[in-house]
C-alpha cells in the first residue's frame, strides 16, 4: 500500500473534516462556561463521531473475512480505515477536551494513542517495505514455501558438488527424484530470467580428482552446507553478499576450468538462500506490527464500549 | 493358345565346366541356380523383373567384361564361369564398396541377423572395407506408423520399387536424385507417413537390408482378455473390411487387432479413460452416451447467513443459462455421430468406427459405449487403424457413414449454416471431400490462393500468422470449427496458415460449392462476412500491436497470447494474500490463483487463467467442451467429462479439477443409480457471476489488477510510443 497521490481524495476529505470539527471545537472550547466536557452535547457528539470512526476502522478486519461480499471495494475500506482511524484521535481528544480523566478514560486514551501510532507506523512500513522487498528479493517465493525452497536449494547444491567431486556422503531426500525431472531447476531458471538476473549455467558433469576438489569439498561441507541448512542462525560470511562473492572468487582461482560452471551455480544458490532470509525478515517486519496493532484495537473497542455504556448510564 | 502348347527350345551351355541344357531365354542366373550353382545377388528376386543394378551376380562368359547373370539370357554354347578369381575379386570389391556405405549392423541385422548384404560380406570374409565411409548421412524417415526407413542402409537395389509397382501396383515408390544423392522416394519425395503409401509391407519384405524394416510400435499387442480372439493374417484377409490390405502387414502386426464379443449391458469403453485402441463394430447394437452430469461448476453467490461459507455446486444448464450460448448445440464425440445436447445418447451399429481420435492421437475416450445387444467388434491399435484408413474400400465405407449420419449435424452445428436447405445439404453430402492430414502437415499456407472452405471433422488445426519476428498462433480449431472463408470472400488469398496439429480430418467444400452456397443463401453469406470481418479486424489489431512492442519477449513468455492477466503491483502488494483468500472463498475453498509467477520489473504475473489467444488447453479435449465464448474468453462447457487433459495441457498450471459427488445411472445395473465422484475442470472464471474478479475486488492495497497485456506491457515497455 502506497501513500501516494491516489490517496489525495481521502486526505483532502479528512483534512476538511478535521478543519471543520477543529473550528467547531475551538468555538465550543472558548464559549463553554466550564470548558469543554465529554458529557456536554457537543462533547458527546465528538465522542460519537470518534467512536464511529474507530468502529469503522475496526470493521476492516470483519470485511476481510467476507472478501466476496459486494459491500464496497476492500481498497475503499482500507483507505477509510487509514484516514478515519487517524481522525478518531483528534475527535476523542476533542471529546475529552484534551483531559485524560479517570482511570478508564486514561487507559482508553493511551490505548487510542498507541493504536493510532502503531497504525501510522504500520502504514509507513507498508509504504516502504514492499518496495524494498521487490528490489532486494528478486527470487521471492510464497512465504509459507520458504522452508521448502531452502531444502530444495540445499539438495540442488549437493547435486552440483557431487557432480564434480563425487559422493559427499550426506543424506538425500525423496524430493531429489522430482528435482531431477527439472522441478526446481526449471522454476529457478524461469524465476531468475524473469527477474533479470543471471541464469545459472547447467552443471557440467566432470568428476575431478580428489586433490582438485579437496578445497571445494571442505568449503562446501564446513561452510556452505551448514549455511544452507540454517541460513537464519548460521553466522557465515555467506550471509553477506560481498563476503560471499569474495569467498567464491577465491574458490574460482583455486579450482580448474571444468568446475567454474558449478561454482557459479553454487554462488547463485547462496544468493537465493540469502534472498529468502531477507524475504523472511521483511515479511516479519511487514506483518509483525499487526501483533501490536490488532490487540490494541480490539481492547480499545471493547473498553470504549464499556466506557460508553458506563458514561451514558451512570 | 499355340504359344502355351509350344515346347520351349533348349539351349546347351557350360557352367563352371559342366554342360547343362536350359530353355532358351532363361537367364544365366536362373540356369546356374536350376543346376545347383547358386550365384550371389542382392538386387534380384524371383518374382520381380531383373534389373542388374547391384552387379554382384557377375559371371565370366568369355566376353570383354564380366556380365550380370540375372539380365543375361543364355546363348547356345555359352561357357559360364561363376567362381574364377577374377569373378570373386569383382564381387568382393563390390561388397566392400557397398559395405563402406552401410551402417553395420543395420536394423535388420540387429533384429534378425539376416541382412543379405552383411551375410554376403561375412561369407566373403570382409570385416572392414578398404574404402572411406560416407560422411554425410542420408537420414531416416520415421513418419510411417508401420515401416521405418533408413536411407543409409539402402543399397539402391530397387527391389522395393519393383515390389511396390510391379507386384502391388501401388506406384508409390520410385527413384530420385542422381549420383551420390540418388535414393528411393515416396510419391514426390514425401515422408512415407504423408505419402499415398498404404503400408502394404511389400517393400519391406523385398528389402535385402535394414533400409525398410517393420516398425516395432509400442504396444503392438492388445491386452488379450477371455473374450478376445486373435487372428492369423489369412483369416483376416477373408473379411471384406480387410480387402486390399497386405497379408504381410497383418502377419507382422498380429496381436495389434483382436475380435471381441461384448454381452448386452457390458461397457465397451468409458468416457475419460485413456486408451490406445479404436473399435469397429461387426455385429450388434451399442449405445453411446455421456454419463458425466451436463452441468457446470457454479459458485453460489450472495450470503446465506453471516459468515456462512460460500459453496460451489453443479449448476444445470436450464437453471443457469450462460450468455452467448446457443441452445441447440451438439456435443462432438469421437464417433461417426454427434450427441444431441438435450439427450446425449446415440446408437452405433455394424460398420461404425469409434474411438478413432483416442487411437490415433491418444486422447481420452470421449463417451461411454455400452453394448445393447451382443456386440462383436474389432479392437485395433494405431498401426492397424492407420492402414485400414488408407484402404480404399474401408475408407469409402467410413466416409459414407459419416456423410449419411453426421455431416448434416456437423454443418448445421455451425450457426450460420442452420438455414441451408435440405436439398443443398444433400448436394453437399455428395460433393464434399474428406481429407486427412498428418501431424504437422500444412492444410493451407498464408499467401496461397484460396480455393476451398474447410470444416474440421477430427483433430485439431492450428491457425497462425507469420510476423516479422516470429509466428503468432491465433487459435486452435477442433471438431465443428471451420476455416478458409476469409480467403474465399476476400481477395482470394489465405491470410493465415492452417496446420494439422495431430491426425486431422477435414471436410473440404470446394470454392465453387462455397460460392454457390453464399449466393443461394444470403444469411450464410451475411454470417460468414461478419465472422470474416471480425477475424480480419483482430488480425489488423494484432499487427499494430506487434509493430510497437518487442514481440520476441512476449512470444517467449507466452504473454502475447494472453488476453487478460492478473497482475500484482509488488510495490503496492503487502503480501497479505487477500486476493488468494478471496478467490478461495469465491470457489468452494479452492483457490484458482497462486501468488507466484513471472516478474516484470515491479509486476508479478500471477498464476491464474490468462484467457490465452493460443489456448493450448483446448487441444485434445475429446468432447470439445473447453471453448471460447464470442468474447474470446475460455469457457468450460457443461458436458466436460473431467478427463483432466486440459489441466495437463495448460502450460501455466491454471486449470484445476473440481471433484463432486453425484448420483449417476449405474450402467452395470440398469435402472438403478449410484453415487460416484465426478470431476469437472475449472479455471478462473473472472467471477463473472460477481461482476468483478474477487481477487481484484478484495485487494485492499490497489495491487491486483486484471489487465489486457498488450495495452499494459506496450505502455510499460514502449513508453510514449505505445500510447
Amino acid at each position: 500500500m502506497r501513500i501516494d497521490k491516489t490517496q489525495r481524495g481521502w486526505a483532502i476529505a479528512s483534512l476538511v473534516i478535521f478543519a471543520v470539527l477543529t473550528a467547531l471545537y475551538l468555538a465550543y472550547a472558548v464559549h463553554a462556561p466550564s470548558g469543554p466536557r465529554g458529557g456536554s452535547a457537543l462533547g458527546l457528539t465528538f465522542g460519537a463521531i470518534g467512536s464511529g470512526f474507530m468502529v469503522f476502522a475496526a470493521l476492516l478486519g470483519a470485511r476481510k473475512r467476507v472478501p466476496v461480499w459486494r459491500i464496497g471495494r476492500a481498497q475503499a475500506w482500507m483507505r477509510g480505515h487509514l484516514w478515519l482511524g487517524l481522525l478518531s484521535l483528534p475527535m476523542i481528544l476533542f471529546h475529552g477536551g484534551f483531559h485524560f480523566g479517570g482511570t478508564l478514560t486514561s487507559i482508553l486514551l493511551w490505548l487510542l494513542i498507541m493504536t493510532v501510532v502503531s497504525g501510522v507506523f504500520g502504514a509507513g512500513l507498508q509504504h516502504y517495505v514492499p518496495r524494498v522487498m521487490t528490489t532486494d528479493v528478486k527470487l521471492e517465493t510464497i512465504y509459507d514455501e520458504i522452508g521448502n525452497v531452502q531444502k530444495l536449494l540445499r539438495e540442488e547444491a549437493d547435486r552440483g558438488v557431487e557432480s564434480i567431486c563425487g559422493p559427499l556422503g550426506v543424506g538425500k531426500s525423496a524430493s531429489e527424484e522430482v528435482l531431477r525431472a527439472g522441478g526446481l531447476s526449471a522454476a529457478r531458471s524461469m524465476s531468475i530470467m524473469s527477474s533479470g538476473g543471471a541464469v545459472a549455467a547447467a552443471t557440467e558433469t566432470v568428476i575431478l580428482t580428489e586433490e582438485e576438489c579437496a578445497f571445494l569439498r571442505k568449503f562446501y561441507l564446513s561452510e556452505m552446507r551448514p549455511f544452507l541448512e540454517q541460513p537464519r542462525q548460521h553466522r557465515s560470511r555467506l550471509g553477506d553478499r560481498d563476503k560471499a562473492h569474495g569467498a567464491f572468487s577465491s574458490l574460482r582461482t583455486a579450482m580448474p576450468q571444468s568446475a567454474q560452471a558449478t561454482l557459479e551455480d553454487l554462488e547463485d544458490i547462496c544468493d537465493e538462500a540469502r534472498q529468502l532470509v531477507r524475504q523472511e525478515q521483511l515479511h516479519h517486519l511487514l506483518h509483525g506490527w499487526l501483533l501490536v496493532h490488532i490487540p490494541l484495537s480490539l481492547t480499545l473497542i471493547l473498553l470504549g464500549a464499556v466506557h460508553a455504556v458506563m458514561a451514558l448510564r451512570y | 493358345m499355340s504359344s502355351i502348347s509350344r515346347v520351349p527350345e533348349l539351349v546347351e551351355i557350360t557352367i563352371d565346366g559342366r554342360p547343362v541344357e536350359v530353355a532358351a531365354g532363361t537367364s544365366v542366373f536362373d540356369a546356374a541356380r536350376m543346376n545347383g550353382t547358386p550365384i550371389p545377388t542382392l538386387c534380384h528376386l524371383q518374382n520381380e523383373t531383373p534389373v542388374g543394378v547391384c552387379r554382384l551376380c557377375v559371371v565370366d562368359t568369355g566376353a570383354r567384361v564380366l556380365t550380370a547373370s540375372c539380365v543375361r539370357p543364355v546363348e547356345p554354347g555359352m561357357k559360364v564361369v561363376t567362381n574364377s578369381e577374377k569373378v570373386l575379386q569383382a564381387r568382393r570389391t563390390l561388397l566392400e564398396l557397398l559395405m563402406a556405405d552401410h551402417p553395420s549392423p543395420c536394423a535388420r541385422q540387429e533384429n534378425s541377423g539376416d541382412c543379405e548384404l552383411e551375410t554376403l560380406a561375412k561369407a566373403a570374409g570382409i570385416t572392414q572395407s578398404r574404402f572411406a565411409r560416407r560422411t554425410v548421412s542420408h537420414g531416416i524417415d520415421d513418419s510411417s506408423l508401420a515401416i521405418a526407413v533408413d536411407y543409409d542402409a539402402c543399397i539402391l537395389c530397387d527391389r522395393c520399387i519393383r515390389g511396390c509397382n510391379e507386384i502391388r501396383n501401388n506406384f508409390v515408390l520410385g527413384r530420385m536424385g542422381k549420383g551420390y544423392s540418388a535414393g528411393i522416394a515416396f510419391d514426390l519425395n514425401a515422408p512415407m507417413g504423408d505419402s499415398t503409401c498404404i503400408s502394404c509391407g511389400e517393400c519391406m519384405v523385398s528389402c535385402p537390408t535394414g533400409a525398410l524394416t517393420n516398425k516395432t510400435v509400442v504396444g503392438t499387442s492388445i491386452t488379450a482378455g477371455p473374450d478376445a480372439q486373435g487372428f492369423q493374417a489369412e483369416e483376416l484377409l477373408q473379411l471384406s473390411v480387410f480387402k486390399g490390405i497386405s497379408g504381410t502387414f497383418l502377419e507382422l502386426n498380429r496381436g495389434a487387432i483382436v475380435k471381441r464379443r461384448f454381452q448386452p449391458g457390458e461397457i465397451i469403453c468409458r468416457e475419460g479413460e485413456f486408451g490406445s485402441t479404436a473399435f469397429y463394430i461387426l455385429e450388434g447394437q451399442a449405445r453411446v452416451s455421456l454419463s458425466a452430469p451436463i452441468a457446470h461448476v457454479k459458485t453460489q453467490g450472495g450470503a446465506k447467513g453471516l459468515f456462512k461459507k460460500l459453496t460451489s455446486t453443479l449448476a444445470a444448464r436450464d437453471a443457469d443459462v450462460r450468455s452467448e450460448e446457443t441452445r441447440d448445440r451438439t456435443i462432438p464425440i469421437d464417433a461417426s455421430v454427434d450427441l444431441a445436447y438435450g439427450n446425449p445418447v446415440a446408437e452405433l451399429g455394424p460398420g461404425d468406427l469409434f474411438a478413432e481420435m483416442t487411437c490415433m492421437n491418444f486422447y481420452p475416450r470421449s463417451a461411454t459405449v455400452l453394448a445393447q445387444t451382443e456386440v462383436v467388434a474389432f479392437e485395433m491399435l494405431r498401426n492397424v487403424l492407420d492402414i485400414m484408413m488408407k484402404n480404399k474400400s474401408f475408407r469409402a465405407e467410413i466416409d459414407q457413414n459419416y456423410r449419411r449420419r453426421a455431416l448434416e449435424n456437423h454443418l448445421r452445428g455451425v450457426p450460420m449454416f442452420a438455414d441451408l436447405s435440405p436439398d443443398f445439404i444433400e448436394h453437399l453430402k455428395g460433393s464434399v471431400e474428406l481429407q486427412r492430414f498428418a501431424p504437422g502437415q500444412v492444410i493451407a499456407a498464408q499467401g496461397d490462393a484460396a480455393k476451398s472452405f474447410y470444416l474440421v471433422r477430427i483433430g485439431f488445426v492450428k491457425i497462425s500468422e507469420t510476423y516479422p519476428g516470429g509466428e503468432l498462433v491465433l487459435g486452435y480449431l477442433s471438431r465443428g470449427d471451420y476455416f478458409g472463408e476469409i480467403g474465399l470472400l476476400g481477395g482470394g488469398v489465405r491470410t493465415a496458415t492452417c496446420t494439422a496439429l495431430d491426425h486431422v480430418e477435414v471436410v473440404r467444400i470446394s470454392g465453387d460449392d462455397f460460392h454457390n452456397m453464399v449466393e443461394r443463401f444470403p444469411s450464410v453469406r451475411q454470417g460468414l462476412e461478419v465472422v470474416a470481418a471480425e477475424r480480419s479486424a483482430q488480425s489488423q489489431q494484432r499487427m499494430q500491436t506487434v509493430r510497437r512492442v518487442p514481440i520476441d519477449q512476449f512470444l517467449s513468455q507466452g504473454l502475447m497470447e494472453a488476453q487478460s492477466l492478473l497482475i500484482l503491483d509488488l510495490q503496492n502488494c503487502t503480501r497479505c494474500d487477500a486476493c488468494v483468500n478471496a478467490c478461495a472463498d469465491a470457489h468452494d475453498g479452492i483457490t484458482r490463483l497462486v501468488r507466484e509467477g513471472l516478474r516484470f520489473e515491479q509486476y508479478l504475473v500471477a498464476t491464474s487463467c490468462r484467457q490465452c489467444r493460443d489456448p493450448l488447453c483446448m487441444v485434445g479435449c475429446p468432447v470439445g467442451s473447453i471453448r471460447r465464448r464470442n468474447s474470446l474468453e475460455v469457457i468450460i462447457e457443461d458436458w466436460c467429462i473431467g478427463c483432466g487433459l486440459c489441466a495437463r495441457n495448460c502450460p501455466y498450471g491454471n486449470i484445476n479439477l473440481h471433484p463432486f459427488e453425484v448420483m449417476v445411472e449405474d450402467l452395470e445395473r440398469p435402472g438403478r443409480k449410484k453415487a460416484v465422484v465426478k470431476q469437472k475442470a475449472t479455471s478462473c472464471d473472472l467471477c463473472t457471476h460477481l461482476k468483478e474478479p474477487s481477487c481484484v475486488y478484495a485487494c485492499p492495497h490497489d495491487a491486483a489488477h486484471r489487465v489486457d497485456p498488450r495495452t499494459f506491457f506496450s505502455e510499460m515497455l514502449g513508453g510514449g510510443a505505445a500510447k
